[in-house]
């Protein structure tokens, strides 16, 4: 039987369109799911989704892009990258897929529920083969650290870390929770595949991509970037939708969206890419900074589009283009200082070398966080490792749920506000903003030192805060990648100078 | 007597750290304290001067013999400690 062209029958069929008689308008989309109140309900029919496709071109551009990736895999397992690659080039994989494998299938329930909820026919159609993307990504995430499981323990976390309480895994889940899973249509998909698919899985996955295949791990490179094909298509949901809200009078409820969703973005991948991009990736095979990926990714790429749209800079850009040189330098620190609560094993990224690639980078580094890291190196290199991890944890943002640093003797401080009785901790006036914009989303959350001082977590030292992670359990804990064999030429230094 | 939980954000320092301390302790033994958990660790230490603890932002630090109790701290407040 001859198929007709997909243009023939494409709009016919996505206009198809609920007729509720025994229902009303609202029961079948109730708007706390729906989203998208104060707009006319005829505007629904005319989002325009930026891409068509068929079930049958999906299924077969999806098939040979798992085709490629797999195929790579195969040929290349005998390559036995686990031994050969660099030990921060394995912490990066170990990180990665323990934060992005089941968060992935998180996405998949987001985007399933745009396929009941939303109420345009053309976004429903959409969201159908972004679920079905998402679902992949979680799949093929979980399938290829499976390889390296009777390597190496961690990567157990691969498929566990989001069922524990980890703190980075309850920063992860706060923040997916917040922008993905507790939103109406709508919201969700303005602060999830507008604002943080756009702009930050670019981020993270042309940014490792390229970084992948110049460490030679082609297995992860080609990966991602299948992942990432697919992205890049659903990641433009939300475009109609917010030109939508302008266009009907709510351009300031459009902004706020992604004011909030971007910041919460930023702060969460200096995490999962600031860190490993400056600190993880062997020094050979490193050329750009995060801050040059931000610089290109988000600060050119994703307000052009924001300026398309006739939206503007969020109101923090001037503490943000400052953030992007100071906050995930505190941030290695802190996960370096407290390792073992990590289910990888970080790289140091301080050897004599490495700092001055951090000063060309980022001028004022060895006068600041460099300072900080003297004093590790010294305790390193004088065979002083217990006073390299402190006996007491860190303040932890209420919002972002990542410990509260700054830039030594310069920015770091504690913003805090009491809010029916509570205090709360910021690590950043945004990070404030955002929970005095909506205390009642946030309020009830409590962190990792919540929990500590309330008395959930037991016995109340080091050792039960471990415990309550799930490290020793799920799989061990981290310590330096390279086995402190960069604190040598330290050693060599100060053997020197007598 | 109660345990009090401060803040702490010692000078020099990255990160503000989490510092139970007791009602009845004195500003210099909160600051021996918050050093347990900076000096050597992630600060260098400053022989020869004095530990001072002064809440966040103040102009003036609380008098080195005067307690927890008698500053009005509440529990999770922010304190600075530096050498003077």
């Amino acid at each position: 039987m001859a198929l007709l062209e997909r243009a023939q029958w494409y709009d016919i069929a996505r206009n198809t369109e609920w007729t509720p008689r025994y229902v009303t308008n609202d029961e079948l989309f109730p708007p706390e799911l729906s989203g998208g109140e104060g707009l006319p309900e005829q505007i629904w029919a005319t989002y325009d989704e930026p891409y068509k496709v068929s079930y049958r071109e999906y299924v077969d551009i999806q098939r040979q892009k798992d085709a490629g990736a797999y195929s790579v895999k195969a040929a290349l397992e005998r390559a036995d990258l686990y031994n050969k690659a660099d030990p921060g080039w394995i912490s990066i994989l170990k990180e990665h897929y323990a934060a992005v494998a089941l968060v992935e299938y998180g996405a998949s329930f987001q985007e399933a529920r745009f396929v009941r909820w939303s109420k345009a026919p053309g976004m429903r159609n959409m969201a159908t083969f972004g679920m079905l993307d998402e679902i992949r990504h979680g799949q093929i995430q979980l399938y290829f650290p499976h390889e390296y499981v009777n390597k190496d323990r961690q990567f157990e976390w691969s498929h566990a870390a989001m069922f524990t309480d980890n703190w980075v895994t309850l920063g992860a889940r706060h923040f997916f929770d917040d922008v993905m899973m507790t939103r109406d249509a709508v919201s969700t998909s303005i602060f999830a595949n507008f604002s943080f698919e756009t702009g930050f899985t670019n981020l993270q996955f042309i940014g490792l991509s390229g970084d992948a295949a110049k460490a030679g791990d082609f297995t992860f490179s080609k990966l991602i970037q299948s992942i990432q094909s697919d992205e890049a298509r659903h990641a433009q949901l939300g475009t109609p939708l917010l030109q939508m809200l302008i266009e009907n009078g709510q351009k300031d409820v459009a902004q706020k969206k992604i004011d909030i969703a971007f910041w919460r973005s930023y702060r969460l991948f200096t995490i999962l890419s600031g860190i490993p991009m400056d600190y993880y990736v062997p020094l050979a095979n490193r050329e750009d900074s995060f801050k040059e990926f931000m610089e290109e990714w988000i600060v050119t790429q994703f307000m052009r589009s924001l300026e398309d749209l006739g939206l503007s800079k969020p109101w923090y850009w001037d503490i943000f283009l400052r953030d992007i040189s100071e906050h995930h330098h505190g941030q290695h620190l802190g996960t370096y200082s407290w390792r073992p609560t990590l289910w990888w094993d970080p790289a140091a990224g301080v050897s004599p070398d490495d700092r001055d690639w951090l000063e060309q980078k980022y001028p004022g580094w060895n006068d600041t966080f460099g300072k900080v890291w003297d004093v590790i190196i010294d305790n390193f290199a004088n065979d002083r490792p217990e006073q390299t991890v402190p006996g007491t944890l860190p303040i932890i943002c209420n919002v972002s749920q990542l410990p509260i640093v700054g830039t030594p003797s310069q920015t770091l401080r504690d913003i805090s506000l009491v809010h029916e009785g509570r205090r709360y901790h910021f690590a950043s006036e945004v990070d404030k903003w955002i929970f005095e914009d909506d205390p009642e989303r946030y309020r009830h959350h409590k962190n990792l030192v919540d929990r500590f001082l309330g008395g959930d977590i037991l016995p109340a030292d080091l050792g039960g805060v471990l415990e309550y992670m799930g490290l020793g359990s799920v799989g061990p804990g981290g310590d330096d990648a390279h086995g402190f064999a960069w604190v040598d030429t330290y050693r060599k230094q100060l053997a020197k100078a007598g | 007597m109660a345990l009090v939980p401060l803040a702490t954000h010692f000078h020099g320092d990255f990160v503000i750290k989490l510092l139970p301390v007791d009602t009845e302790n004195t500003m210099d033994e909160v600051a021996a304290a918050a050093a347990t958990n900076a000096v050597g660790i992630h600060v260098p230490d400053q022989p020869g001067k004095t530990l001072r603890v002064r809440k966040q932002g103040a102009d003036a630090p609380y008098e080195r013999s005067s307690t927890v109790a008698a500053s009005g701290l509440e529990p999770t407040e922010c304190v600075e400690i530096y050498f003077e």
